[in-house]
């Protein structure tokens, strides 16, 4: 399948896979591409490194869409590329704001704890992510929302994060922890098992009663705020299984990246999440060629020089290219149905506007 | 061993990290094995369940508590819960709790909730090694620790000031107040990053040592992994310049295959200048030395590769 179908015809691509493999440089070349197609598109990317502003020319990315300019030099596309950066904070502020009443979301925000949760709480930063996503589709601006995904140690971790989350703030174990600091609770202290209570009490000797004060105060003021959090949730979710959404699944021609790739595979298919398709980065494609069978014993028969390089660089590298084949095929083999884009190891750095075109150029040919 | 070479060691803790994917794990393995055989005692930590030292030791997974896995080298994976526990029974002594009441969800449910408490739990273990002594002598002299990715890092360092400025009672504040003190000591802990020398990996390499300083976290050298190793330049036009060398040598090669050679090497010679570029762009930017590794042409690092890189590390831990 072209990479160019899916560009023209969807609505939300999710790029996932797991750090260190490009994700961010093809969400913003496919974004590209998609734009100089002709569609108004934006895309938001999570990672907080200056480079994705960078390359798209703009001095930095902010919590608000900027557009970014695309004519310089050439005839003016159709479409609009539009760019932004993905800020927790004010996301997870909104979001308060949205689902209660000004003086309670101003008390929540003055919780120390609630700070921590917007911050720093595990999986605050995918759902948010997800919680952007909605946004957007909701603002009705765009024909195609590109949206990187967070630098996980796993890409699972963006699915399951968001029911983490919601977990956490709906939490009736917390709720059940918390009752010797809530003074409205009515659930009794026989409920909670003896050894939860001990390791409470140890715990708390520890940190200290008030920031369990806070965490307290926190979750009574987000009483009845559960329900609506949960909601969003699972429109998110349903935004995320419908049809006009694509994941694509970025990777590295490595045994782990690989792995992740595949696992991530099997379970979009399980959770019924359509699957645009595989995105393989940095792969050395280094062909064989008659003659060059053995082009070490060559270049130690012509002795030192420009030649004996070339050959022992054509060496090196096609022995590391027909490796990255043999765990590509395995791979793929395990996944015919899925349509993959190959991109190879550039020898310049993706840092503008010119090089983000040339891959999605690279992308569109590629098989 | 040269009197310039740049010490991976000059701090008792080297807090090992980079961006995902720039082989800081197996810097931080290649640093202990070269650590161990210069004749110091180490320690080799990883943070959270990550099962990436095991398999280069031969092991199938790193315990909990500490083992030997190599001459020299002991071997810990350090666990949010489990370091509560010691902590718990450390300091107040509390028996009753066992490791298996202590899985409960109560523990999870605090280190995940309290800010910073999983973060200095973590740090406070490495503390912990760090200042144990033994007949007055430090029983580790050397501690590597396989630290979260740079995107973690400076948020992770910075726990023991986030929990002393949020809690303000309790045991912990004296506990994170300890962390600090050795996290901003020159002596007793330094940062070493593991960059890749490209372009934008060294800008964010760049940026990492400006938040780190300015938190007062002294950083060692750099290390530079995958440095590709340079060639003979072909010049403007590679095709030619390689039928050339065919000719004069007298072999016999199609032109299919000097494309292909060309085509390879120049695409090479053109990177591996880049990387220069970017090496240059940041010793230009940041006062720190670079430690240089070769790109070792195999995406798979097992021990005889972290081996190769211990050899050369083994400069740098004087």
């Amino acid at each position: 399948m072209n990479i160019d179908e899916l560009l023209t015809e969807r609505h939300i691509i999710v790029c996932t896979g797991s750090g260190g493999v490009g994700k961010t440089t093809s969400a913003a070349a496919l974004a590209l591409r998609a734009a100089e197609l002709g569609r108004r598109t934006i895309v938001c990317t999570i990672d907080p490194a200056k480079r994705l502003a960078q390359s798209m020319g703009l001095d930095q990315l902010g919590g608000e869409p900027k557009l970014v300019p695309l004519a310089a030099g050439r005839a003016k596309p159709k479409g609009e590329l539009w760019a932004m950066m993905l800020d927790m904070k004010s996301t997870f502020d909104q979001m308060v704001l949205e689902m209660t009443t000004q003086e309670r979301a101003e008390k929540i925000f003055e919780n120390p704890f609630y700070h921590h949760i917007s911050n720093t709480l595990a999986g605050t930063q995918e759902y948010m992510a997800m919680e952007k996503l909605w946004e957007l589709h909701e603002e009705g601006r765009w024909q195609l929302i590109v949206i990187d995904t967070p630098p996980t140690r796993s890409a699972l971790d963006f699915l399951d994060a968001p029911r983490r989350l919601t977990d956490f703030l709906e939490g009736r174990f917390l709720k059940l922890m918390m009752f010797p600091y809530m003074k409205a609770g009515k659930t009794g202290l026989k409920m909670i098992n003896f050894g939860t209570r001990v390791a409470l009490r140890a715990i708390t000797r520890i940190t200290g009663s008030e920031l369990f004060e806070d965490v307290a105060n926190f979750f009574q003021q987000f009483e009845g705020m559960y329900e609506t959090f949960k909601q969003r949730s699972r429109r998110v979710r349903e935004l995320m299984e419908a049809r006009r959404t694509a994941f694509i699944i970025v990777t590295a021609p490595t045994e782990p990246s690989l792995k992740e790739a595949r696992y991530f595979a099997e379970r979009l298919t399980h959770d019924k999440i359509p699957l645009g398709g595989l995105i393989v980065n940095r792969a050395h494609a280094v062909p064989g060629v008659a003659g060059l069978e053995d082009p070490k014993a060559i270049a130690s028969r012509v002795g030192d020089g420009i030649l004996a390089d070339a050959l022992r660089t054509y060496a090196a590298w096609r022995a590391v290219s027909l490796r990255e084949e043999r765990l590509l095929g395995g791979t793929l083999g395990a996944m015919p149905e899925t349509p993959v884009w190959r991109v190879p190891d550039l020898a310049d750095d993706v840092n503008d506007l010119k090089s983000l075109r040339e891959v999605g150029q690279l992308l569109a040919t590629s098989s | 061993m040269s009197a310039m070479a740049p010490s991976l060691t000059a701090a008792r803790v080297a807090v090992v990290s980079g961006k995902g994917g720039v082989g800081k794990t197996t810097v931080a393995a290649a640093l202990a094995i070269a650590a161990a055989r210069a004749g110091k005692h180490v320690l080799l930590a990883e943070m959270e369940d990550r099962e990436a030292f095991a398999p280069l030791f031969g092991l199938r997974k790193l315990a909990y508590t500490e083992q030997t896995i190599a001459p020299n080298i002991t071997g810990l994976t350090v666990e949010a819960d489990e370091a509560l526990v010691d902590y718990l029974r450390m300091f107040y002594g509390i028996p009753t709790i066992s490791r298996a009441l202590m899985r409960t969800k109560a523990v999870e449910f605090a280190t995940q909730t309290a800010p910073g408490l999983k973060d200095i739990l973590l740090i406070g273990k490495v503390k912990e090694a760090e200042s144990r002594r033994h007949e007055g002598a430090h029983v580790f002299d050397c501690i590597v620790v396989d630290a979260p990715p740079t995107g973690r890092l400076p948020r992770f360092l910075d726990a023991p000031r986030a929990v002393t400025e949020l809690v303000h009672g309790g045991q912990i504040r004296a506990q994170a107040q300890g962390v600090l003190d050795m996290v901003t000591d020159p002596k007793r802990c330094h940062v070493v990053l593991v960059a890749q020398p490209e372009e934008m990996p060294v800008r964010e390499t760049a940026e990492t040592i400006e938040t780190l300083s300015k938190m007062g976290i002294s950083l060692g050298p750099i290390v530079m992994n995958g440095v590709w190793p340079e060639i003979a330049s072909l010049g403007k036009d590679p095709i030619t310049t390689l039928r050339e060398a065919v000719r004069v040598a007298g072999e016999n090669l199609s032109d299919e295959a000097v494309d292909v050679l060309a085509s390879v090497a120049s695409t090479h010679a053109r990177r591996a200048r880049n990387q220069r570029k970017a090496m240059k762009t940041l010793a230009d930017d940041v006062s720190l030395p670079q430690i240089d590794l070769p790109y070792l042409f195999t995406e798979r690092m097992a021990r005889p590769e972290v081996e190769q890189l211990a050899a050369i590390l083994s400069a740098c831990v004087s």
